[in-house]
């Protein structure tokens, strides 16, 4: 089920007047809470539930015996089964084909023929998203930051909790379990800004990223044989900067609105990424709970920044490779997070070469732009679906194109490019501030309006019920 | 060590995770902030602001926009309720309905708007099921079929010449093929079936006039050699329950709607078609009927008409004995072709490729007549209605000329 469709609509009515009935326990409250987030989940797929059960019955079982081991190794061996179980699944679903391609082309190099049954495996909704969240539980017991749940159902609850189960924000233990304890419910102004949350996030998905800024990607991006010129190449690459962020930050807004009408809070995912000056800022600003994630268990435990400078760069490039790869099984994904691992490592070289620089609001502007641009090129890799393909456009982009053709109208490169900038602008004026903060120093009058503009153009535009770009990874 | 999920921390105040009024300086702390140790609950800020009174005022200015959104429809774009839009998930509803079909149609858009199912339906007591697409190579759906084992009914193919033989790929057929079992979960039905009961109540919800769809038409070819929206096909049908196409009126009625559909089509012009293509198009539909026909299915293929201004332009890419009458001998099956049925002559065809909704039923008389004597899987009810003719669906001023 996706927040885009009449059918969450209806879901969500039903869940909030469970949730709000006076005549169910708190304790129901969280159960008719799990069974409408299998609802959620199954109307996908429903056999992939039992991924879930799996998940969280493993990982819940673990912590506790890690608990209760009295020897060091016994608790490394009930972290380890966790591991191996989670990613096992992560692997097996999200990147057995990619490894038996990569085999199979490995093997022909060899003068090795072997033609494998085809990997004919569907991939199951988020489930990069929930095996990240639930390996969080086990790793933060095992490194003795957090005890374990003190209840299975909460516990389970944290797993499954639709607002945040298929893409996210990926939500820690510590950061959610607490809130199951006591009963919540929303005053009528949290449940009225939650689903000004949702408003806004479902404008930023259905009208601005599959409605005026997919087209325009798909001029370029999906047309096979067709040559792009400078122009088309970079217009249809911004457009999907656009794109990428309005139908992931959407999903992220609508999942904090949601939550909030329920009485829970969910963390900040974004913070105006676009305004990042330098690519360790934005990676603060995009995709937060994924950044940290990958900091906290993946490049802390390589080193990090303790083991001198190769070992950190060595661990901010492994770190990078492995980011990038989490986004799908295809070596693209794997180059889009190299390239962002150099920019980091060259900027973590050159913040220790001038180490006195301090940017004046010109310099500034400019190292945001620069930023900007740089992003944009990785952007390539992300959304081209092979190297032929990035290289077509890359070099549409550089102008060295011997005979491009006009790929997009004028019309909606014009929209695009107006949203794009309003975007970027939005991004760089309220990259020191809070949505929240900007909200109350503007006249209610206005909020309403705009409010109002944003519901009134999601209803016209529809919406064609597409998913959201992230429940592929 | 941190207890942050322990019982005993149930009731701090940091725990609510929600505080009234955005911080002053407008910075929360999030994640990047805190390395390597347990993040703890977030807080959400509400901003200090009347959200409930905020709230009815939007709900109410929404809904009057709505109205006025729908009256427009009706009066001025001439949508209409109950026109329920044709949609992937649809077609993988019918294409799940037609696994264990007596009959089943599959073609482009021709034979989606040219049959009148409750025609068929009258006249055999057997209502076919719709599998057909607007803007497919009927070859695509005509595999799919032979692939399904489940299938054991009869497969009428309809297909407009250089759809069926000359088109580069295989269009949206294809990708309504390949997300198939994606648009068949409960999730895309349950949608499915909520957006066709609100459409039975509101006109304006059509795809064709989404905010996205016309907003960029206003570009009417302002760059030279890009495909401008403008130029696209735009709203050429109505859709009824059980995937049932026909002409919409304002297309039908001479005006700008009717001449843009008409230019959209821009001839049908083209390169001629490659023999070599058109031998491999046969050697795989004979394939698909041979599969077909072996658990026992069978398979005929109907060409729909076209008017004059496009069937030149399709006669020159590809001709009538290169193509249709050599795909019947090489996959040694039956077909109908529009040209040999006497009453389907000179109809009326607004757009030049798709009949009118009179027409339409026309059409289907015709040919259900042909098809009930090439198979003996169907057979003409005693009580079917007496054949139509052209008079039927031609207006009088025109049919006197």
């Amino acid at each position: 089920m996706i927040f885009n469709s009449l059918t969450f609509l209806v879901f969500f009515a039903i869940v909030m007047a469970l949730h709000y009935a006076p005549f169910f326990s708190w304790h129901q409250k969280k159960i008719n809470l799990m069974i409408a987030s299998y609802l959620f989940y199954a109307a996908w797929n429903p056999p992939f539930v039992i991924l879930l059960w799996v998940s969280t019955v493993v990982d819940w079982w673990a912590a506790q015996w890690m608990v209760r081991a009295r020897r060091e190794r016994t608790r490394k061996a009930w972290m380890l089964t966790s591991v191996v179980v989670n990613l096992g699944m992560l692997g097996y679903f999200k990147y057995g084909g990619f490894l038996m391609d990569n085999f199979v082309s490995i093997a022909g190099s060899l003068g090795i023929i072997y033609h494998p049954p085809g990997w004919d495996i569907v991939l199951p909704v988020g489930i990069s998203f929930y095996t990240f969240a639930t390996l969080s539980y086990t790793l933060d017991v095992y490194l003795r930051r957090s005890k374990p749940a003190g209840s299975f159902l909460n516990y389970a609850l944290f797993v499954t909790f639709f607002p945040h189960l298929v893409a996210g924000p990926i939500m820690r233990p510590t950061e959610l379990v607490p809130q199951f304890d006591a009963p919540r419910q929303a005053k009528a102004n949290q449940i009225a800004f939650g689903l000004a949350l949702l408003t806004l996030g479902l404008f930023q998905k259905v009208v601005l990223a599959d409605g005026f800024l997919a087209p325009v990607v798909e001029a370029v991006y999906d047309a096979p044989g067709k040559v792009p010129g400078m122009l088309d190449a970079w217009v249809a690459t911004f457009a999907f900067a656009g794109q990428i962020f309005c139908d992931f930050a959407g999903y992220s807004t609508s999942a904090i609105g949601v939550a909030l009408c329920l009485g829970f809070a969910m963390p900040d995912n974004f913070r105006f990424p676009y305004g990042a000056v330098g690519f360790s800022d934005f990676w603060r600003r995009w995709h937060i709970t994924l950044s940290s994630w990958l900091r906290d268990y993946l490049y802390i435990p390589l080193g990090g920044n303790r083991h001198g400078q190769a070992r950190t760069y060595a661990a901010l490039m492994g770190t990078m490779l492995l980011g990038g790869l989490w986004h799908g099984a295809n070596w693209t994904f794997v180059v889009w997070g190299g390239l962002h691992g150099l920019y980091l490592s060259v900027e973590r070289w050159l913040k220790a070469r001038f180490k006195g620089f301090t940017p004046g609001r010109a310099s500034l502007l400019g190292l945001a732009l620069l930023t900007f641009v740089l992003v944009n090129i990785t952007w390539v890799f992300f959304r081209a679906k092979t190297f032929a393909g990035a290289g077509v456009v890359l070099k549409g982009m550089a102008g060295m194109q011997a005979k491009p053709e006009p790929l997009i109208a004028y019309g909606p490169m014009i929209i695009a490019m107006v949203i794009v900038s309003a975007i970027f602008g939005t991004h760089l004026t309220m990259r020191n501030t809070t949505l929240e903060a900007v909200i109350e120093r503007t006249p209610s009058v206005a909020i309403a309006g705009i409010w109002t503009m944003l519901l009134f153009a999601v209803i016209v535009e529809q919406g064609q019920g597409s998913a959201f770009i992230y429940f592929a990874f | 060590m941190p207890s942050s999920i322990s019982h005993s921390d149930a009731h701090k105040a940091e725990v609510r995770g929600v505080r009234e009024g955005a911080l002053p300086a407008g910075l929360r702390q999030t994640a990047a902030n805190r390395p390597g140790q347990a993040q703890p609950v977030p807080t959400r800020d509400i901003p200090t602001r009347p959200w409930v009174k905020m709230g009815a005022f939007v709900l109410a200015a929404v809904a009057l926009l709505t109205t006025a959104w729908e009256w427009t429809a009706r009066s001025w774009l001439g949508l209409r309720a109950g026109d329920i839009d044709d949609s992937p998930q649809a077609w993988a509803e019918a294409r799940r309905a037609a696994d264990f079909a007596q009959v089943a149609i599959v073609g482009d858009s021709r034979i989606l708007f040219d049959t009148d199912q409750a025609r068929f339906q009258a006249m055999t007591g057997v209502r076919p099921v719709q599998v057909s697409h607007v803007g497919t190579d009927s070859r695509a759906l005509l595999e799919h079929f032979a692939n399904d084992a489940k299938f054991h009914g009869l497969l009428i193919v309809g297909l407009a010449d250089t759809m069926y033989f000359g088109m580069p790929r295989v269009g949206l057929g294809g990708v309504a093929i390949h997300n198939y079992a994606k648009n068949d979960k409960p999730a895309q039905l349950t949608g499915l079936w909520l957006d066709r009961w609100l459409q039975n109540y509101l006109a304006f919800m059509d795809h064709d006039y989404r905010l996205s769809s016309w907003l960029p038409r206003v570009d009417n070819g302002w760059r030279k050699g890009a495909d401008s929206p403008y130029e696209d096909v735009w709203k050429l049908s109505e859709v009824s329950p059980g995937r049932q196409f026909f002409m919409w009126d304002r297309i039908e009625a001479p005006g700008y709607l009717q001449s843009h559909a008409r230019h959209a089509w821009q001839g049908f012009d083209g390169p001629k078609v490659p023999p070599y293509v058109v031998d491999r198009v046969i050697a795989r539909s004979a394939e698909a009927v041979r599969r077909i026909r072996a658990r026992g299915g069978d398979v005929i293929f109907v060409r729909p008409p076209s008017a004059p201004e496009l069937r030149v332009n399709e006669q020159k890419r590809i001709p009538r004995k290169l193509g249709w009458d050599r795909l019947l001998v090489g996959a040694n099956a039956k077909g109908i072709h529009a040209d040999d049925l006497p009453q389907a002559q000179n109809l009326v065809i607004p757009e030049y490729s798709h009949l009118s909704r009179k027409c339409a039923a026309v059409f289907t008389d015709a040919y259900v007549r042909r098809l009930v004597e090439l198979t003996p899987r169907l057979k003409l009810r005693p009580d079917a209605p007496p054949p139509l003719s052209r008079a039927d669906c031609v207006p009088v001023k025109i049919a006197s000329l």
